[in-house]
């Protein structure tokens, strides 16, 4: 389910650029430029309320395995996805916005990692194409947890909602 | 020192760890909250946006600031397409989502007046720090008690403003017809830019959250309603090997 949910979510931020990438020789996709879909819907665990239509072209396209125009950095384990690991390069694609590459680690049939190589050089329209949030593994996310905080955001909380909040405790430490 | 107030409905914490700071300092500071607090609070039968409200008062004569404010509103309707919006559905206006981030920055400009170099001043979960970097922790839409992630302010990113659903209950109109989120987090230059486009994201949803980050110089981190979340490539994540 990570895999569907990061594969569909590479594929929004990627499809309205053209990308084009694959995953591994065993199960790879080159997306081509779909206009139809330009607010795709992110979320691919089959959890969300109804939503527009763009939806469904995102979850189905990128769980389908087509072949790929573009070969791996790294020779993977191929036997089953669920050993593959490595580090899997997409074929660079000219788009109108400037040259678009992504990379993926995946550890054992996982995608650990998701970086864009090379979104655009250029400015004006192409920087701010690719400033797109796209999803990220909530692993991840959750790893800056360790830090040492000084304050926290959240959404406006009453008088009452701050005394069992954890800035209250900040606070009240920093006393 | 940490110093704690009262104010807008809600707690402001002031955390000023290199310096001395004076009584004067504190009163000056509170003084920009009270005031705008007394002319824009709903919840004070005497406020001048309460008479408004009550249509005891006409927009156009209201006072110099109170026009200024509503005005600023209006261009922040235009500029989001209607998500962020100053009407609520009842025809009462309501500047509660930009008056608090006009008067964090107005702090803001008091503490820098009276040369303090270092500070991070919080109101009610919206963020702003001065002297780079501060960790600051994002909370957990899912536990309020705990926090989800940690994101570093630097550079020109010295704002950091959360809206949701957790709290206050649906305070947001939704306007979007895409993917719905609980959460929405936005770091940028300016508070008041942090903070309403927080809100026109979380009203907006999936539609307007890609219209913003295009058209201003943002970072956003998102919590969908399935609990995925998404992130533009800029949000800085904390070092979770610093402690």
């Amino acid at each position: 389910m990570r895999i569907r949910a990061a594969l569909g979510g590479i594929f929004a931020s990627a499809a309205i650029l053209g990308i084009g990438w694959q995953f591994g020789s065993a199960a790879a996709a080159t997306f081509t430029k779909q206009d139809t879909a330009p607010s795709t819907n992110t979320t691919s665990t089959g959890t969300s309320t109804a939503t527009a239509s763009p939806s469904p072209s995102a979850s189905v396209s990128a769980s389908a395995s087509v072949s790929a125009s573009a070969s791996p950095s790294a020779s993977p384990s191929a036997s089953s996805t669920g050993s593959v690991s490595g580090t899997f390069t997409g074929a660079t694609e000219s788009t109108q916005f400037g040259n678009v590459q992504v990379e993926i680690v995946v550890t054992a049939g996982k995608i650990t990692d998701v970086k864009a190589l090379r979104l655009t050089d250029q400015g004006g329209r192409s920087v701010q194409i690719s400033n797109y949030a796209a999803p990220i593994l909530r692993s991840e996310v959750l790893k800056s947890q360790s830090a040492k905080v000084a304050s926290v955001s959240g959404a406006t909380y009453t008088t009452d909602g701050y005394l069992s909040s954890v800035q209250s405790a900040l606070d009240k430490a920093g006393l | 020192m940490i110093v704690t107030l009262d104010t807008m409905g809600t707690v402001a914490s002031l955390d000023v760890p290199l310096h001395e700071v004076r009584e004067s300092d504190i009163d000056a500071v509170k003084a920009v909250f009270d005031r705008l607090e007394d002319r824009f609070s709903l919840y004070r039968e005497d406020s001048e946006l309460s008479q408004v409200a009550r249509g005891e008062l006409s927009l156009t004569r209201a006072s110099e600031e109170l026009r200024a404010v509503y005005a600023a509103a209006i261009e922040w309707r235009t500029a989001t397409a209607g998500s962020f919006t100053p009407n609520r559905p009842d025809g009462v206006v309501d500047l509660d989502g930009i008056v608090k981030a006009i008067a964090i920055r107005e702090a803001g400009e008091v503490l820098v007046d009276r040369g303090f170099t270092h500070w991070c001043l919080n109101v009610g979960g919206d963020v702003l720090v001065w002297g780079s970097p501060w960790t600051i922790g994002v909370v957990d839409p899912a536990d309020r008690g705990a926090l989800l992630c940690a994101v570093e302010l630097r550079d020109s990113r010295v704002a950091l403003a959360t809206s949701g659903t957790t709290e206050r209950g649906e305070h947001v109109w939704r306007t979007g017809t895409g993917d719905s989120f609980v959460q929405v987090s936005v770091c940028a230059d300016d508070i008041l830019i942090a903070d309403v486009l927080a809100t026109a994201i979380l009203s907006g949803g999936r539609d307007f959250l890609d219209v913003a980050t295009a058209q201003w110089d943002v970072d956003v981190l998102t919590v969908a309603t399935s609990g995925e979340l998404a992130m533009t490539p800029g949000m800085n994540l904390a070092d979770s090997g610093r402690v």
